[in-house]
């Protein structure tokens, strides 16, 4: 049986011409290999170029950052987590950057976090600790911390995360660089990458694809999502938006509307926050499927006149939005188109295809994995480690959270499951739903 | 009344005292110390009985003299109940005490700044055997002078002032908008409008809540949820904090019947007393000597003396220090008397508050000069040992006189002490 499949196979391979080859994988050699390696290549080779030329200008920066010496507001919103608060507030007391207030946003907790907020309060550890004592969601608490800000930039943390000794310095001097930087997103990195195989593979995605693909993105302005986890913002820029519209997907919003204004998005790769990632199947497919409604309501459905000239059209809004759109959304849906493409004109050869796109994602995978590892920033891992977890990407990433996307933009597409989410008080988004937002 | 049952004196503080008056007295407090009330002399007659069996009670007693100061509290408050055949001793509520309960008999010795050491005496006869005790309520006392009369205020965390206003935060629900009531209103009508949205808000629970509060500080303008609770000390004007006030048990007690005995026998505190101040002896062992001495001078001209000691602010002063420095003090005085006394002559306590020593053999304007040499040296000890204290003497010096009695010797040396 396996040999047969293997013999089939070789003869397969050694009768494949070129045509062939395009026509039976178009979908790899056009959309994959060439959006996401050729493409990502040639623009990160131009991102390191760049960043030599003006490494001066980022020397100059830097000084001028830490001779103004302007106070940083660190706010960090949430519910129930008051148990990673201790960590957290220890990786924000070994920073490089002195002057920070710190400030918790307890949403409604109801397990002992109001006990250590106070005490971390007390002993003088962070700068205020406040509570609204009924839930309001994450939008409504970081609001709320807003306005006891008083620092010139602002930086939203999530309490689970920690954060690496200079991460503060590194994701305030991109305001430096360019004075129409509006919000500076950090690179989120996964923490227990080794503690089980869910975690290990989101550990290479965040590596390949979050952080080079914002890496990326960020050079040629399309940059869209600056992460909940570790992001700055100018408070000036938060004021005229004023604050977070509620979520989910709140960070992709307020980046949205950051650009409408006018403003430049960067993301620092060297700014590097490290987050706990879901550590079995099931979480991870709660997570994915509300991070993959969020794409279609906050692109698709609020922030949809981007795609319509008016005054407040930009071009690069409008290539990040289409770009965005093409490669989630329609890609997806293209992905399928072949699928059945294949099924109906190739049916004798469907294992053999299958077989073919396998190695050919497995390879571009190692490619990717090894090359891109030239223009990552230290790291806390050893590469090597996921070597041997590459072999299973494609079928995380190919198949498995492929078909999340699917649901979840069916899902939202039909239903607005969205408005549903337990992840909001059901108060709010009753309203969200009704306003479209 | 407080006079008279505050003294040291049993003959004096265990005297019945009736209160003549027209209308019945109010106060707690004095009410337990009498040992009744008439309304005119014609009554006096009825009170016969009972002050009949009241000395009668008297006479069973026996006094020791411990020099302790908690023992003789102690003996003083069991002699009384005793007497009155009470034997409960009851915390009453009283707001003239400085720990807000009075425990009536032995509560009087003490001036309302000092009130806290009854609970520490108590403790001690209750672990002599001589009480047992119930729950009764709980106080908290100024953790700096132990008062129990504090001002509770909920004050700003940062610089404490309790000068503050409070303000309602609402959340917007369709727009996340999240500020103090005062954000929402506009200058034209009393509705509230969102300054995110512009949207009217318009009813609780369905466009919007109010999920917290927020206080601002009138005087640093510090913004604050939560307040810190401080205590104010109305004696010292210390602001505690709440988690250093100390919190203190008031108890219920009863007499037992080794208590009743100690009242009847007299009480020595087996781990407290003095007998081994060295350079000093047993006041019985100093009657003696006293006798031999007097008996000396009948049959031999020449002039011998006796002069007695009196801290006269004693429970002030034991309240401040606990019962080792006690001992350590009293030591030093009896090391001070003891360098400027010939070694024929002897020391002894008559009391915790009351030192009796010989000057046998030399005028007695000079006994007089040298006691006041001692008082000066002593008074200056004092000042370097306990610089926030102030100790008190009065000083008696007198000849021996073979006519009289050893006892009438000493009851005239310390009659005029308070
Ligand atoms: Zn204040
Ligand atoms: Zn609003
Ligand atoms: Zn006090």
């Amino acid at each position: 049986m396996f040999e047969e499949i293997i013999d089939n196979y070789v003869r397969f391979l050694s009768s494949l011409t070129v045509d062939h080859f395009i026509r039976l994988f178009w979908f790899f050699i056009f959309f994959e290999f060439v959006r996401y390696f050729l493409i990502e290549f040639v623009v990160l080779n131009l991102w390191r170029l760049s960043k030599y030329l003006n490494r001066d200008i980022y020397a100059r920066a830097r000084d001028e950052f830490f001779f103004e010496n302007p106070l940083i507001s660190v706010i960090i919103p949430g519910k129930n987590e008051g148990k990673h608060l201790y960590k957290l507030i220890n990786s924000l007391n070994e920073q490089t950057y002195r002057n920070v207030e710190i400030i918790v946003i307890d949403d409604g907790s109801d397990d002992d976090t109001v006990t250590i907020g106070r005490d971390l309060e007390r002993a003088g550890l962070i700068t205020l600790f406040i509570r609204n004592e009924i839930r309001g969601g994450k939008a409504s608490a970081a609001n709320f911390g807003l306005r006891f800000t008083k620092g010139k930039y602002i930086i939203h943390m999530d309490a689970d995360c920690s954060y690496d000794n200079d991460a503060i310095e590194k994701i305030i001097i991109p305001f430096y660089v360019d004075k129409e930087v509006g919000g500076v997103g950090g690179n989120v990195q996964v923490r227990n990458y080794d503690e089980t195989l869910v975690t290990s593979l989101q550990a290479i995605e965040y590596y390949d694809t979050i952080s080079i693909g914002r890496t990326v993105t960020s050079y040629l302005g399309i940059y869209r999502i600056i992460s909940g986890a570790f992001g700055a913002f100018r408070a000036d820029v938060l004021d005229q938006v004023k604050g977070w519209d509620i979520g989910p997907g709140l960070d992709g919003d307020i980046t949205v509307k950051i650009r409408k204004l006018g403003y430049k998005i960067k993301f620092e790769q060297d700014a590097i926050c490290l987050t706990s990632v879901p550590n079995t199947l099931k979480k991870l497919t709660k997570q994915r499927l509300r991070w993959d409604k969020s794409l279609i309501r906050f692109r698709v459905r609020k922030h949809k006149d981007v795609l319509f000239p008016n005054q407040a059209f930009k071009f690069a809004n409008f290539i990040a939005f289409v770009e965005n759109i093409t490669y989630n959304l329609i890609l997806n849906f293209k992905w399928y188109f072949y699928l059945v493409d294949m099924v109906v004109n190739y049916p004798s050869m469907i294992v053999n295809i299958l077989i073919t796109n396998i190695l050919l994602y497995t390879f571009t995978n190692f490619l990717k994995f090894v090359l891109y590892s030239l223009y990552r920033p230290r790291s806390h891992t050893q590469y090597s480690f996921f070597l041997i977890y590459i072999p299973a990407m494609v079928f995380y990433f190919g198949y498995y959270l492929r078909v999340v996307r699917t649901i979840a933009y069916l899902q939202e597409f039909f239903f607005k499951l969205s408005y549903k989410d337990p992840w909001n008080p059901e108060k709010t988004s009753v309203h969200a739903k009704r306003l479209k937002l | 009344m407080r006079r008279i049952r505050s003294s040291n004196n049993p003959e004096i503080y265990l005297k019945p005292v009736f209160i003549l008056k027209g209308i019945n007295i109010s106060d707690p407090f004095v009410n337990r110390l009498c040992d009744g009330t008439i309304f005119s002399l014609e009554q006096i007659e009825f009170i016969i009985p009972t002050v009949e069996k009241l000395l009668t009670k008297v006479n069973d007693l026996k006094f020791t003299n411990s020099i302790s100061f908690e023992a003789q509290m102690i003996e003083k408050t069991i002699s009384f109940m005793y007497t009155c055949d009470v034997f409960d001793l009851e915390p009453v509520p009283y707001v003239y005490s400085g720990i807000n309960y009075s425990y009536p008999i032995l509560s009087v010795n003490f001036r309302q700044t000092e009130e806290y050491t009854v609970l520490d005496i108590l403790d001690i006869a209750e672990r002599e055997g001589i009480f047992e005790s119930e729950y009764f309520d709980r106080v908290y006392l100024c953790s700096n002078c132990s008062n129990g009369h504090l001002t509770y205020r909920e004050v700003c965390p940062k610089c404490g002032s309790s000068n503050s206003t409070t303000e309602d935060i609402v959340h917007h629900f369709p727009c996340g908008y999240v500020g103090p009531i005062s954000d929402f209103k506009n200058e034209i009508d009393d509705q509230l409008d969102c300054p995110k949205c512009d949207k009217r808000v318009r009813h609780i629970g369905v466009d919007y809540d109010k999920p917290s509060v927020l206080h601002e500080c009138k005087n640093c303008a510090h913004k604050f949820q939560d307040y810190n609770v401080k205590a104010k000390c109305l004696n010292c004007l210390t602001d505690n904090g709440v988690e250093v006030l100390k919190g203190k048990e008031i108890r219920r007690y009863k007499l037992t019947k080794k208590g009743e005995l100690a009242a009847i026998n007299g009480f020595v505190s087996t781990s407290k007393d003095i007998d081994e101040i060295i350079g000093t002896v047993k006041f019985d062992t100093f009657k003696t000597m006293l006798k031999y001495e007097i008996e000396r001078l009948r049959q031999t001209e020449g002039s011998s003396n006796i002069c007695a000691i009196h801290i006269t602010n004693p429970s002030q002063v034991y309240s401040k220090i606990g019962s080792e420095v006690q001992k350590g003090l009293l030591k030093d005085l009896v090391r001070v008397i003891r360098s400027n006394i010939r070694s024929s002559d002897v020391i002894s306590f008559q009391s915790s508050s009351t030192i009796i020593l010989s000057m046998n053999e030399i005028p007695n304007r000079i006994a007089k000069r040298i006691l006041e040499e001692i008082i000066n040296m002593l008074k200056r000890l004092m000042n370097t040992a306990f610089k926030n204290m102030e100790v008190n003497f009065e000083t008696n010096v007198m000849s021996l006189d073979y006519k009289l009695s050893p006892e009438l010797h000493i009851q005239q040396l310390t009659k005029d002490f308070k």
